[in-house]
């Protein structure tokens, strides 16, 4: 059992010992090799089902919009910045939260590792000092665990929780440097047609099952705009221009919200690059607003105020 | 089994033989797009892709798909023409379905056939020719010998194509494939092939995760016993982390509800259907408010229901087939599998 | 092979403003095509399937009795994008109909015996098709005392005001009629509907009784027609779901195992009493 899945046991033992939580959202294995998925934790002789490891990739923010009492999380970088969001959208207190910080090391895309061990019946996936150590029946292959990474955890800006009750793990490193939106950049410098074609080559993947939305801890809307019918904005069928309409007003719904977590893609089945739109938004609000999601409990979203150095002079022209 | 019902494939024949059938059918094939394998038109051979595995997708998307115009219409002033569909022209091949998929065929069939029939789905299915390929190397996921199918069946398939190395044996599962095993590109059936054959189903049975079988067994009784469990809080534990996306039902072979809609412009239309979940918060929305699944657990306990429980006491298949695509591809990890065995161990209070 | 999926056309030739909040309208229809007229046959408590072209379909009971033939008429309360582009239609604009769907009052086994209709609300179109259809001088000698208890919140707020008026004038029938508060000039009973049940307190004895209305006034009925002695299959519910193809494809109106709109919309309580699933009311 790794260290972390051992602190993360004792600091919910603790809490819900001690009454400090009702509930602890974290992580238990899944039922597949390679899976790990959220899980609900009220009672003490549970403790033993959380664990932790590279499939910890679920953004369980997503289940606190609303929610009543106290509850204890088990947070990563990402999870955490939803969560400075969520409490600033005043969909949960910050007196309810524990937030249980766990540095991350990077979530694993374990549709890479399948591939990569030919889809063969894994029955081991051991993480070990850098390297991830795959066994089948038949074969064992040890991995560099960086290189399977998911792209979003390849560029991730904020490993290390910016909000926590207490800190798990070791104290994080210094951080590499890293150009999060050189892609977004190259993407830009395209032509107008050869971006379209992009676009339309990745939406029409999609099959509208709304994973992308619903695993999103920033998509807690009552009624989806995709579900107002008076008036109706956008058409439900997979038809091209409804879905490209649906991605388009969902990453404007998110420009200034969206915390890099990547949930959306790890949900999607069809493997869409929903994360595109969205980052071109993040790297336009850095760029005119200085701003970056989920990262101080005191900023506001800059789509939420207004300033009068804003750069919307239609809005403040005298 | 009877003369005719079973003949031989070399695999080099099998390019000629697709290729005929792509001079008169429309063919659905296995091919390889976006890093993953779909069941999509294919124009030539060379589109086929028979690597082990199953399709994202399944074999429903090609008779029933998701996006489908009923009629058109068109509105002047008091006056409205309506322009319906005719039946489709040339025949359709479901080229290297497998086994699960074609059994969720047959559900399919019960559910837009019967005393009154969905044409769109049955005008397709008429001409439609399934040709499966069996499972000599099933996937970890699956588990469909567990819901009363198998890695090797034919059921639901008119021709099913079992590897045995270097041709295939060729099985007819229904009068269409007996008529289709007439094809000079068959040849005779012998004692070796049979027997090989036999062998290798056994393998694929065996090869299968026991554990995964046990757990996912549908024991007498599983009807009446989410019957008596319904309103047990077992739900609530249950059904936490769904997410309430269409995952499951939207990859799902036997999954088949709808929305109807229409698409308008000035004054013409259309009337289309989309496939509908039953894991959205509108499917049961009443204008007046009124919801009788407001939440995931009653949305996601319905799901079970309908597939384990209402499908069976209609006298119907049950309505999972055990392809394991909810399993794998839930976000959360939310297994069939497993609810069944909680059911199935839960003690009625 | 006949699509069930498209409409055929009527015109509407009438619209009656029924309640005085303006929210309840009833259309009567007319066929455009001479076929469709004369293949069109339908038993009270059946509903059909009416298109707004360009906006959408939705499902009304039908309030017209089949003894008069060749108009049909619906009762259309304005709440979604359906029924308000209905409201907006005029004398002469033309609809489209899919039906006749659902399963019907089962008019043989009320035969010889007492009906007992029990309606609230906008629910109560579908007995107002049974009751006009007892009522025919050809019907109504195969039936035996017929009760009907109607209310609504108040008087403004009845339905079939005409009819009502008519029926009131017959000595065939009892007619009760209700609404939640007292009102000015109001001779009728004072009190909701399942209140008005017991007072009236009508024999279980050889007698069906029909309960259609807001399924928080189903629920309350229920009760009482059990206190009173009527037994499971002498009880009748017309149930309500949301509903898209009416033809049990498309899966989203099931009561556990059962469709509203095709193994319904009418179930004896001895049937609901045995379906699992999320409660019908």
């Amino acid at each position: 059992m790794s260290q972390l899945t051992h602190e993360i046991r004792e600091a919910a033992r603790g809490l819900l010992r001690d009454g400090k939580a009702q509930v602890v959202i974290g992580f238990e294995p899944g039922s597949l090799p390679l899976r790990s998925r959220p899980c609900f934790i009220r009672k003490e002789k549970d403790i033993e089902r959380l664990v932790w490891s590279g499939f910890c990739e679920t953004n369980v923010a997503r289940y606190l919009p609303k929610r009543k009492g106290k509850v204890a999380i088990v947070a990563k970088g990402c999870d955490s910045r939803a969560l400075v969001e969520l409490i600033k959208e005043n969909q949960i207190t910050r007196d309810q939260l524990v937030i249980i910080g766990v540095p991350c090391e990077g979530m694993i895309d374990r549709r890479r590792i399948e591939a990569e061990m030919g889809h063969e019946l894994i029955v081991e996936a051991e993480e070990k000092e850098g390297s991830l150590v795959v066994r089948t029946a038949d074969s064992e292959k040890i991995l560099d665990r960086k290189e399977y990474l998911f792209e979003h955890c390849k560029a991730c800006t904020h490993p290390t929780p910016v909000v926590y009750d207490v800190l798990l793990g070791q104290p994080p490193g210094p951080q590499e440097a890293i150009d999060a939106f050189s892609d977004v950049d190259a993407f830009s410098a395209l032509d107008r047609e050869e971006r379209w074609a992009y676009l339309v080559q990745e939406t029409s993947k999609c099959i509208r099952c709304y994973a992308c939305r619903n695993a999103c801890p920033m998509c807690y809307c009552p009624e989806c705009f995709v579900d107002a019918t008076q008036p109706q904005w956008v058409g439900k069928s997979t038809g091209l221009s409804d879905t490209i309409i649906f991605h388009l007003v969902r990453a404007f719904h998110l420009a200034g919200r969206c915390v890099a977590c990547g949930a959306c893609e790890q949900a999607c089945p069809m493997g869409v690059d929903i994360r595109k739109l969205n980052r071109k938004l993040q790297k336009d609000v850095i760029d005119l607003f200085h701003h970056e999601a989920g990262c101080s409990l005191d900023e506001v979203a800059p789509l939420a105020t207004f300033r009068l150095d804003d750069p919307e002079p239609f809005m403040v022209e005298p | 089994m009877s003369k005719g019902d079973t003949k031989l494939l070399k695999k080099e024949r099998l390019e000629g033989f697709i290729e005929s059938l792509l001079n008169d059918h429309v063919v659905f094939g296995p091919v390889k797009k976006n890093d993953l394998r779909l069941l999509d038109r294919i124009e030539s051979v060379n589109d086929i892709s028979l690597d082990r595995g199953n399709t994202m997708n399944s074999a429903k998307n090609a008779l029933f798909p998701q996006t489908e115009r009923l009629f058109a219409y068109c509105h002047g002033e008091k006056v409205v023409e309506i322009d319906a569909p005719s039946a489709e022209g040339r025949g359709l091949v479901l080229f290297g379905v497998r086994p699960c998929d074609a059994r969720g065929l047959l559900l399919l069939d019960k559910v837009f056939g019967g005393s009154l029939k969905d044409p769109y789905y049955c005008d397709k299915r008429e001409k439609t020719v399934v040709i499966g390929v069996a499972c000599d190397k099933p996937d970890p996921k699956c588990f469909c010998l567990a819901m009363g199918g198998g890695p090797c069946s034919a059921e639901g398939s008119d021709l099913l194509l079992l590897d045995l190395g270097d041709q295939y044996l060729v099985k007819a599962g229904s009068p269409k494939g007996k008529t289709l095993l007439k094809n000079k590109a068959f040849q005779k059936i012998d004692k070796e092939a049979l027997a090989r054959a036999d062998l290798v189903e056994k393998e694929a049975e065996k090869s299968m995760n026991q554990a995964v079988l046990a757990q996912a067994a549908i024991g007498e009784g599983l009807e009446k016993h989410l019957e008596t469990l319904f309103d047990d809080p077992i739900w609530d534990d249950i059904t936490e982390s769904c997410l309430g996306c269409g995952i499951c039902t939207y990859l799902c072979p036997t999954c088949h509800c709808f929305d109807i809609l229409d698409e308008t412009g000035q004054s013409t239309g259309e009337r289309i259907r989309i496939w509908d979940s039953c894991q959205f918060p509108l499917f049961t929305h009443q204008a007046s408010g009124v919801n009788p699944r407001p939440s995931s657990k009653e949305r996601f306990r319905q799901r079970i229901m309908h597939k384990l429980c209402y499908l069976p006491q209609n006298g119907n298949l049950s309505g999972c087939v055990g392809c394991g695509r909810c399993v794998t591809e839930c976000p959360v990890n939310l297994d069939i599998r497993e609810v069944i065995q909680k059911i199935s161990a839960r003690e009625a209070k | 092979m006949e699509n069930p999926y498209v409409p055929f056309l009527m015109r509407i030739e009438n619209v009656i403003l029924e309640t005085e909040d303006r929210k309840i309208k009833t259309f009567v229809l007319a066929f455009v095509s001479e076929e469709d007229r004369k293949r069109f046959a339908y038993v009270p408590g059946q509903f059909a399937e009416v298109s707004v072209f360009g906006k959408g379909e939705a499902p009304f009971g039908m309030a017209s009795t089949p003894t008069i033939p060749d108009h049909l008429e619906f009762s259309v309360s304005t709440i979604g994008v359906v029924t308000g582009a209905l409201h907006n239609l005029k004398k002469g604009d033309i609809v489209g109909v899919r039906g006749p769907l659902g399963n019907g009052y089962p008019l043989d086994a009320f035969k010889e015996k007492n009906l007992l209709l029990i309606g609230g609300g906008f629910g109560f179109s579908t007995l107002r098709s049974l009751t006009n259809y007892i009522l025919h001088d050809q019907n109504r000698q195969a039936f035996k005392n017929l009760t009907i208890i109607y209310g609504a919140r108040k008087p403004g707020l009845l339905l079939y005001k005409a009819d009502l008026a008519a029926w009131g004038k017959r000595h065939d029938l009892n007619l009760h009629l209700t609404v939640d508060q007292e009102a000015d000039g109001w001779k009728g009973h004072v009190g909701l509907v399942p209140n008005i049940t017991r007072a009236v307190a009508p024999s279980p004895k050889n007698t069906f009784a029909v309960v259609c209305g807001p399924p928080v006034m189903m629920k309350f009925t229920l009760p009482v027609l059990k206190d009173l002695g009527f037994n499971d299959e002498d009880i009748l519910f017309s149930l309500e779901m949301r509903m898209k193809c009416g033809i049990g494809k498309c899966g989203r109106c099931n009561v556990g195992s059962k469709y509203v709109c095709s193994d319904g919309p009418v179930f004896s309580q001895s049937e609901l009493s045995k379906l699992t699933g999320e409660a019908h009311f």
